[in-house]
Protein backbone atom coordinates (compact mmCIF):
# COMPACT_ATOMS: atom_id res chain seq x y z
CA UNK A 1 0.00 0.00 0.00
CA UNK A 2 1.26 3.50 -0.92
CA UNK A 3 1.79 6.02 1.56
CA UNK A 4 -1.53 8.40 1.99
CA UNK A 5 -3.79 6.07 0.07
CA UNK A 6 -6.48 4.63 1.74
CA UNK A 7 -7.85 1.48 2.71
CA UNK A 8 -8.06 -0.71 -0.51
CA UNK A 9 -10.72 -2.84 0.49
CA UNK A 10 -12.69 0.23 1.91
CA UNK A 11 -12.85 1.45 -1.71
CA UNK A 12 -13.47 -1.54 -3.15
CA UNK A 13 -16.62 -1.96 -0.91
CA UNK A 14 -18.25 1.81 -1.63
CA UNK A 15 -17.55 1.14 -4.95
CA UNK A 16 -19.84 -1.83 -4.85
CA UNK A 17 -22.46 -0.50 -3.30
CA UNK A 18 -22.60 3.11 -3.87
CA UNK A 19 -24.99 3.99 -7.18
CA UNK A 20 -22.74 5.02 -10.14
CA UNK A 21 -24.99 8.09 -10.37
CA UNK A 22 -22.79 9.16 -7.45
CA UNK A 23 -19.95 6.81 -6.94
CA UNK A 24 -17.04 9.43 -8.25
CA UNK A 25 -18.14 12.28 -6.61
CA UNK A 26 -18.63 10.09 -3.39
CA UNK A 27 -15.09 7.88 -2.99
CA UNK A 28 -13.04 11.31 -5.24
CA UNK A 29 -14.58 13.34 -1.89
CA UNK A 30 -13.53 11.06 0.75
CA UNK A 31 -10.07 10.09 -1.20
CA UNK A 32 -9.24 13.83 -1.25
CA UNK A 33 -10.04 14.38 2.60
CA UNK A 34 -8.15 11.25 3.48
CA UNK A 35 -4.88 12.45 2.11
CA UNK A 36 -5.71 15.88 3.94
CA UNK A 37 -6.15 14.20 7.03
CA UNK A 38 -3.10 11.20 7.00
CA UNK A 39 -1.02 14.47 6.36
CA UNK A 40 -2.52 16.92 9.32
CA UNK A 41 -2.58 13.49 11.29
CA UNK A 42 -1.46 9.98 10.74
CA UNK A 43 -2.26 7.88 8.04
CA UNK A 44 -4.12 5.39 10.79
CA UNK A 45 -5.88 7.52 12.11
CA UNK A 46 -7.00 8.65 8.39
CA UNK A 47 -7.53 5.21 7.75
CA UNK A 48 -10.02 4.74 10.63
CA UNK A 49 -11.83 7.73 9.73
CA UNK A 50 -11.91 6.36 6.09
CA UNK A 51 -13.43 3.16 7.43
CA UNK A 52 -16.14 4.68 10.13
CA UNK A 53 -17.28 6.95 6.85
CA UNK A 54 -17.43 4.02 4.57
CA UNK A 55 -19.63 1.78 6.77
CA UNK A 56 -22.05 5.04 7.96
CA UNK A 57 -22.07 5.96 4.46
CA UNK A 58 -23.16 2.67 2.64
CA UNK A 59 -26.01 2.59 5.54
CA UNK A 60 -27.09 5.96 4.38
CA UNK A 61 -27.23 4.75 1.06
CA UNK A 62 -28.74 1.60 1.65
CA UNK A 63 -31.77 3.37 3.08
CA UNK A 64 -31.85 6.00 0.25
CA UNK A 65 -31.94 3.11 -2.23
CA UNK A 66 -34.89 1.67 -0.10
CA UNK A 67 -36.89 4.89 -0.38
CA UNK A 68 -36.18 5.23 -4.14
CA UNK A 69 -36.88 1.97 -5.30
CA UNK A 70 -33.34 1.37 -6.73
CA UNK A 71 -33.10 -1.68 -4.45
CA UNK A 72 -36.14 -3.45 -6.09
CA UNK A 73 -34.46 -3.50 -9.73
CA UNK A 74 -31.06 -4.75 -7.90
CA UNK A 75 -33.32 -7.87 -6.12
CA UNK A 76 -34.75 -8.97 -9.58
CA UNK A 77 -31.40 -8.78 -11.48
CA UNK A 78 -30.55 -10.91 -8.51
CA UNK A 79 -33.19 -13.25 -8.47
CA UNK A 80 -32.98 -13.57 -12.73
CA UNK A 81 -29.11 -14.30 -12.16
CA UNK A 82 -30.04 -16.54 -9.18
CA UNK A 83 -32.00 -18.62 -11.38
CA UNK A 84 -29.67 -18.72 -14.37
CA UNK A 85 -27.30 -19.83 -11.98
CA UNK A 86 -29.16 -22.62 -11.05
CA UNK A 87 -30.07 -23.88 -14.41
CA UNK A 88 -26.18 -23.59 -15.03
CA UNK A 89 -25.07 -26.19 -11.42
CA UNK A 90 -28.13 -27.77 -12.44
CA UNK A 91 -26.79 -28.52 -16.57
CA UNK A 92 -23.01 -28.99 -14.87
CA UNK A 93 -24.36 -31.55 -12.62
CA UNK A 94 -26.30 -33.54 -15.30
CA UNK A 95 -23.27 -33.64 -17.21
CA UNK A 96 -20.58 -34.65 -14.88
CA UNK A 97 -23.25 -37.75 -13.67
CA UNK A 98 -23.32 -38.30 -17.27
CA UNK A 99 -20.11 -38.63 -18.30
CA UNK A 100 -18.29 -39.25 -15.01
CA UNK A 101 -20.86 -41.08 -13.09
CA UNK A 102 -19.84 -40.66 -9.65
CA UNK A 103 -19.59 -41.96 -6.83
CA UNK A 104 -20.26 -40.09 -3.62
CA UNK A 105 -16.86 -39.35 -2.76
CA UNK A 106 -16.21 -37.38 -6.15
CA UNK A 107 -19.28 -36.08 -5.66
CA UNK A 108 -18.12 -34.70 -2.81
CA UNK A 109 -14.66 -33.51 -4.32
CA UNK A 110 -16.39 -31.85 -7.39
CA UNK A 111 -19.78 -30.46 -5.58
CA UNK A 112 -18.12 -27.12 -4.13
CA UNK A 113 -15.93 -26.91 -7.46
CA UNK A 114 -19.32 -26.62 -9.55
CA UNK A 115 -21.08 -24.68 -6.63
CA UNK A 116 -17.73 -21.92 -6.72
CA UNK A 117 -17.74 -21.81 -10.44
CA UNK A 118 -21.33 -21.34 -10.85
CA UNK A 119 -21.57 -18.49 -8.09
CA UNK A 120 -18.39 -16.60 -9.43
CA UNK A 121 -20.12 -16.67 -12.51
CA UNK A 122 -23.26 -15.17 -10.81
CA UNK A 123 -21.26 -12.70 -9.15
CA UNK A 124 -19.55 -11.37 -12.59
CA UNK A 125 -22.69 -11.37 -14.89
CA UNK A 126 -24.73 -9.59 -11.92
CA UNK A 127 -21.70 -6.99 -11.37
CA UNK A 128 -21.81 -6.31 -15.29
CA UNK A 129 -25.91 -5.90 -15.00
CA UNK A 130 -25.92 -3.57 -11.62
CA UNK A 131 -22.96 -3.63 -8.78
CA UNK A 132 -26.03 -3.50 -6.49
CA UNK A 133 -27.46 -6.59 -7.38
CA UNK A 134 -24.07 -8.47 -6.24
CA UNK A 135 -24.65 -7.77 -2.73
CA UNK A 136 -28.43 -9.01 -3.02
CA UNK A 137 -26.97 -12.19 -4.83
CA UNK A 138 -24.75 -13.04 -2.20
CA UNK A 139 -27.18 -13.12 0.04
CA UNK A 140 -29.83 -15.15 -1.50
CA UNK A 141 -27.06 -17.60 -2.17
CA UNK A 142 -26.01 -17.37 1.98
CA UNK A 143 -29.51 -17.41 2.98
CA UNK A 144 -30.42 -20.49 0.34
CA UNK A 145 -27.52 -22.41 1.71
CA UNK A 146 -28.20 -22.15 5.01
CA UNK A 147 -31.75 -23.05 4.46
CA UNK A 148 -30.52 -26.60 2.65
CA UNK A 149 -28.18 -26.65 5.50
CA UNK A 150 -30.83 -26.91 8.15
CA UNK A 151 -33.44 -29.07 5.92
CA UNK A 152 -30.13 -31.83 5.69
CA UNK A 153 -30.58 -31.79 1.54
CA UNK A 154 -27.73 -33.05 1.29
CA UNK A 155 -27.87 -37.54 1.65
CA UNK A 156 -23.96 -37.42 1.69
CA UNK A 157 -22.85 -37.53 5.39
CA UNK A 158 -20.29 -34.85 5.50
CA UNK A 159 -18.27 -32.53 8.19
CA UNK A 160 -19.72 -29.71 9.42
CA UNK A 161 -16.81 -27.24 7.60
CA UNK A 162 -17.82 -28.89 4.52
CA UNK A 163 -21.10 -27.36 4.57
CA UNK A 164 -19.80 -24.09 6.54
CA UNK A 165 -17.39 -23.61 3.65
CA UNK A 166 -20.45 -23.43 1.25
CA UNK A 167 -21.79 -21.10 3.35
CA UNK A 168 -18.99 -18.69 3.71
CA UNK A 169 -16.95 -19.08 0.35
CA UNK A 170 -19.95 -19.03 -1.81
CA UNK A 171 -21.00 -15.51 -0.63
CA UNK A 172 -17.75 -14.59 -1.31
CA UNK A 173 -17.24 -15.87 -4.53
CA UNK A 174 -20.17 -14.29 -5.89
CA UNK A 175 -18.61 -10.74 -4.28
CA UNK A 176 -14.98 -11.33 -5.08
CA UNK A 177 -15.64 -12.50 -8.74
CA UNK A 178 -15.84 -9.07 -10.35
CA UNK A 179 -12.71 -7.62 -8.40
CA UNK A 180 -10.67 -10.57 -9.60
CA UNK A 181 -12.14 -10.63 -13.28
CA UNK A 182 -11.39 -6.23 -12.85
CA UNK A 183 -7.92 -6.87 -11.91
CA UNK A 184 -7.14 -9.39 -14.49
CA UNK A 185 -8.57 -8.08 -17.21
CA UNK A 186 -7.82 -4.72 -18.24
CA UNK A 187 -11.33 -2.66 -19.29
CA UNK A 188 -13.54 -4.90 -17.22
CA UNK A 189 -13.23 -3.17 -13.96
CA UNK A 190 -15.93 -0.06 -14.70
CA UNK A 191 -18.89 -2.29 -15.31
CA UNK A 192 -21.28 -0.38 -17.38
CA UNK A 193 -23.33 0.54 -14.14
CA UNK B 1 -16.67 17.34 1.09
CA UNK B 2 -16.98 20.82 1.46
CA UNK B 3 -20.76 20.74 2.51
CA UNK B 4 -20.00 17.99 4.74
CA UNK B 5 -17.31 19.61 6.66
CA UNK B 6 -19.42 23.00 7.16
CA UNK B 7 -22.97 20.77 8.77
CA UNK B 8 -19.99 19.22 10.56
CA UNK B 9 -18.93 22.37 11.73
CA UNK B 10 -22.20 24.02 12.11
CA UNK B 11 -23.88 21.57 14.16
CA UNK B 12 -20.81 20.39 16.03
CA UNK B 13 -22.10 16.47 14.53
CA UNK B 14 -19.72 13.87 12.47
CA UNK B 15 -21.80 12.89 9.47
CA UNK B 16 -21.17 10.89 6.67
CA UNK B 17 -20.60 11.70 3.65
CA UNK B 18 -23.53 8.73 1.75
CA UNK B 19 -25.92 10.58 3.83
CA UNK B 20 -24.88 14.16 2.30
CA UNK B 21 -25.06 12.72 -0.84
CA UNK B 22 -28.44 10.67 -0.59
CA UNK B 23 -29.81 14.22 1.02
CA UNK B 24 -28.73 15.88 -1.95
CA UNK B 25 -29.98 13.74 -4.86
CA UNK B 26 -33.24 13.62 -2.87
CA UNK B 27 -33.40 17.39 -3.14
CA UNK B 28 -32.19 17.59 -6.70
CA UNK B 29 -35.06 15.15 -7.19
CA UNK B 30 -37.34 17.52 -5.89
CA UNK B 31 -35.98 20.57 -7.90
CA UNK B 32 -34.08 22.61 -4.98
CA UNK B 33 -30.74 21.97 -6.38
CA UNK B 34 -28.90 21.13 -9.50
CA UNK B 35 -25.52 19.59 -10.20
CA UNK B 36 -22.76 19.19 -12.24
CA UNK B 37 -19.80 17.41 -12.79
CA UNK B 38 -16.08 19.02 -12.51
CA UNK B 39 -12.93 17.50 -13.70
CA UNK B 40 -11.69 14.44 -12.12
CA UNK B 41 -8.11 15.54 -10.48
CA UNK B 42 -5.23 13.02 -8.84
CA UNK B 43 -5.68 14.36 -5.09
CA UNK B 44 -8.99 13.03 -5.70
CA UNK B 45 -7.70 9.61 -7.21
CA UNK B 46 -8.69 10.50 -10.76
CA UNK B 47 -12.23 10.66 -9.88
CA UNK B 48 -14.79 13.98 -10.69
CA UNK B 49 -16.10 16.34 -8.22
CA UNK B 50 -19.91 17.13 -8.04
CA UNK B 51 -20.86 20.27 -7.57
CA UNK B 52 -24.39 21.95 -5.88
CA UNK B 53 -26.05 24.81 -6.93
CA UNK B 54 -29.32 26.09 -4.88
CA UNK B 55 -32.17 26.66 -7.69
CA UNK B 56 -34.73 29.11 -6.90
CA UNK B 57 -37.35 26.53 -6.37
CA UNK B 58 -34.76 25.66 -3.24
CA UNK B 59 -34.19 29.10 -1.78
CA UNK B 60 -38.19 29.94 -1.70
CA UNK B 61 -38.15 25.46 0.41
CA UNK B 62 -35.47 27.21 2.39
CA UNK B 63 -37.60 31.00 3.19
CA UNK B 64 -40.50 28.96 4.03
CA UNK B 65 -38.73 26.22 6.33
CA UNK B 66 -37.00 29.32 8.06
CA UNK B 67 -40.63 31.06 8.49
CA UNK B 68 -41.98 28.07 10.24
CA UNK B 69 -39.42 27.09 12.48
CA UNK B 70 -39.30 30.82 13.47
CA UNK B 71 -42.91 30.90 14.11
CA UNK B 72 -42.78 27.80 16.49
CA UNK B 73 -39.48 28.86 17.73
CA UNK B 74 -41.81 32.43 19.17
CA UNK B 75 -44.50 29.54 20.34
CA UNK B 76 -42.04 27.82 21.97
CA UNK B 77 -40.24 30.60 23.50
CA UNK B 78 -43.05 31.98 24.97
CA UNK B 79 -44.62 28.59 26.91
CA UNK B 80 -41.15 28.56 28.35
CA UNK B 81 -41.06 32.35 29.71
CA UNK B 82 -44.39 31.79 31.19
CA UNK B 83 -43.04 28.28 33.14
Amino acid sequence: MRRNSPPAVACWFLDSVVPVRYRDALLGDLIEEYTLRAESTSPLTASRWFWSQACRSVASVFWSSLRSGDWLISMSIAMCVYIAMGMLKFAADVTISKLLAPEQTTYVVLAPVVFLTTTAIGGWVASRIRRGATIFLALIVMITVAVLIDMRVCAIPVPWWYQFGFLTLGPLAVLMAPVIVGAFVPGDAQPAK
Amino acid sequence: MIVRREIEERTGRNISIGAVYATLERLETKGYVSSFTGEPTPERGGRAKRLFRVEAAGTRALQVSEKTIRSMMAGSKSRWESV
